[in-house]
């Protein structure tokens, strides 16, 4: 086998301008497949790190499961099952219902306990006012109002902090008959706001909510672990039992999703200088198949059989292959450092904000192992394949002809 | 090892034209003979060294090495009679480039697959060349040598696989005389001291007649000399 590489290394010296060419041309291909692959893992990594510096990657929102017509609720008992996973903090419960004023505005309601407050405690600021506790039960209820409704109550219906108002929640009885529950709200705080949903609702204390609404199980749950490594396995263990999960992991897989096929189609068009490499081993091995036509008779006569004689070329293939690789990798790792240097302060304008500052301290292309291990066999597998048609034309020559031909 | 050809035939067609290279030829070399086949340019003899040396098919008639006939369509069992029987021995000695005269005696160890060592191969290698009295050109490329050092090497070549027949194809077509005449000694040598059986094609006749059994080849059937 050694020999085999030797005996092939030897003939590829005495071509050393021409093998020279065909190294370069697939290095080139190898280099450009590399470079951009590298840009598209770059600004994967990045997009995942910008994900993971604006999201909570430690909350996981539960919702009640939906599987064909079966729908798993929350109840008390899976919130309790799931507080007690290891790695979970806190498993803070909540319902939503719509209530609505007697002027006719609509509220929506969240009744929440303690915990969701030391999940989201660091957006739900109060602007002013306090936190009701855990006594609030019977009426007037005392409620938070999120940063839009205490507006559009202020605007509405003129109630600010310390009032009181009636509102109702419509609940509907088992013949369908609709009923009416009726209750005191008391605003006690207002919050600041957080530019996002929770703009638009009014808190209420949980167990006061679910005295009303008569719910028997709870509408989300919001899970808080305490690494973000455990993440993926508390949320598995959450979807094992029938129950849907949210977090940012989602986002992040979706971009991950997005990126790899982004890069995957790039580097695929990119890998079309490639066939421009395969053509030239291909080309060249038929040449040189031409050119020891001799050599191949002479080896038949002295015993070679046509695997042999295949096995020679494919060497000289595997070694074409090798070199391109080791060439290319080098080469992809300069081009990916140029398309840093000369593409970054594009990008940077082109997003700005953000994202774009970001990436002033980052690299937009990134090199891993298994980019330069791709490189590299590709350039191999390309080089092998490419040999095989003239390997198996110099197999097939009949000795005698390849004999006279010298 | 003896060779017998039975109504050897060979018919090609080039162009529009039906060539008979060998009419119904029958031969027999006993072990370790020294037979010459003489004839001019186009008379069959190379032809009838190919089909002996398993390179070229007959269209019709037999070829039995040491009683056991050749299946000329089974292309395994020629390239291990070619392995383990045949040596070659060119008129333009055809050794590879690339490769000193020591790797070129060594080239066809490369096929036999005997599971000899690189030194051990490396050793026979040396040995051949001493043979042949080249044992101080092993490093020299074959672009360093003489014409008479170059056929040398592709004897010992030949021998690497200490084939029982060696099928000699016009040796000193390319040599001078005196430099052929070497070469034709070294030949001889090896049919009478190693036992080698020899089948050599020339248009020499004076110095095929020294060599021993000299068969004519004329249009493809033998003459009497």
């Amino acid at each position: 086998m050694m020999e085999l590489f030797s005996l092939a290394s030897r003939q590829l010296t005495r071509k050393k301008l021409r093998v020279f060419l065909i190294v370069l041309g697939i290095a080139i291909g190898i280099a450009a497949v590399i470079g951009v692959t590298s840009l598209g893992e770059g600004i994967r990594v990045q997009a995942v790190e910008q994900i993971k510096t604006s999201h909570d990657l430690t909350t996981i929102e539960v919702l009640a499961g939906v599987e064909a017509d079966t729908v798993t609720l929350i109840t008390d008992s899976k919130a309790r099952a799931i507080a007690s996973e290891a790695h979970v903090l806190f498993a803070a419960p909540y319902v939503k219902d719509s209530y609505v004023t007697q002027n006719n505005t609509y509220l929506a309601v969240k009744g929440i306990s303690p915990e969701y407050l030391q999940i989201h405690g660091h957006s739900l600021q109060l602007e002013q006012g306090t936190w009701f506790d855990k006594t609030a039960e019977g009426t007037p209820m005392p409620i938070v109002l999120g940063y839009d409704v205490a507006k559009r109550l202020a605007l509405i219906e003129d109630l600010g902090i310390g009032d009181e108002f009636t509102a109702k929640l419509r609940l509907y009885g088992e013949e369908g008959r609709p009923l009416d529950k009726t209750t005191v709200f008391a605003i006690e705080g207002i919050l600041e706001s957080t530019g996002d949903e929770h703009d638009n609702q009014i808190f209420v204390e949980i167990t006061g909510a679910m005295a009303l609404d008569e719910k028997a199980a709870y509408d989300g749950l919001v899970v808080k672990v305490d690494d973000p490594a455990f993440a993926a396995s508390v949320r598995a263990k959450i979807v094992g039992i029938g129950l849907t999960a949210h977090s940012a992991q989602d986002v992040i897989d979706e971009v991950n999703r997005l990126m790899v096929a982004v890069t995957l189609v790039l580097g695929f068009f990119s890998g079309i200088s490639l066939v421009v490499g395969a053509l030239m081993v291909v080309n060249t091995m038929i040449i040189s198949v031409y050119e020891r036509t001799g050599e191949i008779g002479l080896s038949k006569a002295l015993g070679a059989s046509d695997f042999d004689i295949m096995k020679m070329f494919l060497a000289e293939c595997v070694i074409i292959g090798v070199i391109g690789g080791i060439f290319g990798d080098l080469l992809g790792i300069g081009f990916s450092v140029l398309i840093d240097l000369v593409g970054k302060p594009f990008l940077i304008n082109a997003l700005g904000g953000g994202m774009g500052a970001s990436l002033e301290t980052a690299s937009i292309t990134i090199i891993t192992p298994s980019i330069l291990v791709a490189g590299f066999l590709i350039s191999l597998v390309l080089s092998v394949v490419s040999g095989l048609y003239p390997a198996r034309r110099a197999a097939r020559l009949n000795p005698l002809d390849a004999l006279r031909q010298i | 090892m003896t060779v017998e050809t039975r109504g050897l035939t060979k018919q090609y067609r080039m162009g529009d034209e039906n060539v008979v290279a060998l009419d119904g030829v029958d031969v027999r070399v006993e072990d370790g003979e020294f037979i010459s086949i003489v004839g001019p340019s186009g008379s069959g003899k190379s032809t009838f060294l190919h089909i002996v040396g398993c390179l070229d098919a007959p269209t019709n008639g037999e070829v039995y090495f040491n009683g056991a006939r050749v299946d000329y369509k089974n292309k395994r069992s020629l390239v291990l009679l070619r392995r383990q029987f045949i040596g070659f021995v060119f008129q333009t000695f055809n050794l590879i480039p690339a490769l000193n005269a020591v790797e070129n005696v060594e080239y066809p160890l490369y096929f036999t697959k005997d599971k000899k060592s690189k030194s051990e191969r490396r050793a026979r290698a040396r040995k051949l060349l001493a043979l042949v009295g080249l044992e101080n050109r092993a490093g020299h490329l074959p672009s360093e040598l003489s014409g008479g050092e170059l056929q040398r090497v592709a004897i010992a070549r030949a021998l690497a696989n200490d084939p029982k027949l060696i099928l000699a194809d016009e040796p000193t077509g390319n040599l001078d005389s005196k430099t052929g005449q070497s070469i034709l000694d070294l030949l001889k040598r090896l049919s009478t001291e190693d036992k080698k059986t020899i089948i050599m094609v020339t248009h020499d006749l004076a110095s095929a007649k020294r060599m021993g059994t000299v068969i004519g080849i004329l249009d493809g059937r033998l003459q009497r000399l």
